[in-house]
């Protein structure tokens, strides 16, 4: 395969980078999944820097000439289907299946293509883990219900608020007073419900369960810095679930 | 009893990985995961283990599943453990920690508080030392014996 200029590879190994990083994927996979192309496309080092909020990159040719560019990552979802197929694209490319125009061109479509389920299998989703989780803590069948619901409606929230662009943590406050509302309501109505079941099985979905992989993933591989400041996020996420409940309750005792 | 748990175990998987969205084809791989460390779990608690020993084993579980299934898929582990460890999470202690606290049963709170973190620490590390052992595993194999374990 013929080198590609260093200002080719750069744009393309930056963007995949990018989504990689914007979407989830843990410090070290996004560093080694940018070297290892950079290489493919012909550049002689590459050498990459990542933290949860940006991607440095340096690219070395033959000549010894070197190009380095930084993107800064802001906003971020989780998308692990979109990690993948990046994981794969860098296969294809590091065992010459695939050339850098044709590379360039599906990197494109990854960031473009809208994959995964749209609002409502995402919400039914957030319902069937807080019901699951209502059956796990011995729930009958109207309270796994109303689990069901309340968490359902918190995801709901959670495509309300990403709308707006609100500030971090909005949403998993937001969702967990109105799971905390729901519990609270539900009980009113039909006393004999567990209003503790209900809630805890709303709050479920706002686990943040990325981060907590994440921050593990990227502490025993050695990027302390994104494991630090994962483990923060996962442990702010947790404080702001655990104030929206706090408040319900202290509003209702 | 068991059976509706179970299955409710199975579609909690599912759903996070629809929810975290997880390629399609790897859905049901990614919950056969949740299922069996869920089980790991509930063998340590009929066997009255304590429950942060249960959730630690568990979680060892979830993490060596999800090696073995990424090694095996060519995929990110990440994709196996997150439905595997999601029904395992202390949401119920957590919440418990939090009424207390607010009706102001200070040292109750305290205690269960306590407990929450111990299991999610627990989780955690099994998560953290299954991955670490793997590796140590595979470098071992790759190696061809302890004398050469750090090239790789």
């Amino acid at each position: 395969m013929s080198p590609s200029s260093l200002e080719e590879i750069i744009d393309l190994v930056v963007l995949a980078g990018e989504i990689m990083l914007k979407n989830g994927a843990e410090t070290s996979r996004v560093e080694q999944t940018m070297d290892h192309m950079a290489r493919a496309c012909g550049a002689r080092y590459a050498e990459s820097f990542v933290i949860p909020t940006g991607v440095f990159v340096t690219v070395t040719d033959g000549d010894g000439r070197s190009l380095t560019t930084m993107r800064r990552v802001r906003d971020r979802t989780i998308n692990l289907d979109r990690i993948a197929k990046i994981n794969e694209l860098s296969r294809r490319l590091v065992d010459s299946r695939i050339d850098y125009q044709d590379a360039f061109a599906i990197l494109k479509r990854i960031a473009k293509e809208r994959t995964g389920f749209s609002l409502v299998p995402s919400m039914i989703a957030s319902g069937t883990v807080g019901a699951g989780f209502a059956v796990l803590q011995n729930g009958s069948a109207a309270e796994v219900l109303i689990a069901f619901m309340a968490a359902a409606i918190v995801r709901y929230i959670a495509h309300v608020v990403s709308r707006l662009h609100g500030v971090r943590f909005t949403y998993e406050f937001l969702g967990s007073i109105t799971a905390g509302l729901i519990g609270v309501a539900a009980c009113y109505i039909w006393p004999q419900l567990s209003r503790d079941i209900i809630i805890v099985g709303g709050i479920l979905p706002l686990v943040p369960g990325v981060a907590i992989t994440n921050a593990i993933s990227d502490t025993i591989a050695g990027d302390l810095l994104s494991g630090i400041s994962r483990g923060l996020e996962a442990a702010l996420t947790s404080v702001a679930v655990a104030m929206g409940v706090v408040i319900v309750l202290a509003l209702q005792l | 009893m068991v059976l509706l748990k179970i299955t409710a175990v199975f579609f909690m998987g599912m759903a996070v990985g629809v929810m975290y969205r997880i390629p399609r084809q790897l859905l049901l791989a990614a919950s056969m995961a949740g299922v069996s460390a869920w089980l790991v779990f509930y063998f340590a608690a009929l066997n009255h283990a304590n429950i942060i020993f249960g959730s630690f084993l568990a979680s060892l579980t979830v993490g060596f599943i999800a090696e073995l299934l990424a090694r095996r898929l060519r995929k990110p582990a990440t994709v196996f453990t997150i439905p595997g460890f999601i029904p395992l999470v202390p949401g119920r202690e957590a919440y418990t920690t939090m009424l207390h606290m607010v009706k102001g049963d200070y040292i109750e709170g305290l205690a269960l508080g306590m407990q929450t973190l111990l299991i999610a620490g627990a989780i955690a590390f099994g998560i953290f030392l299954s991955a670490t052992i793997y590796r140590l595993v595979v470098n071992y194999r790759m190696g061809g014996g302890l004398g050469h374990a750090g090239k790789n």
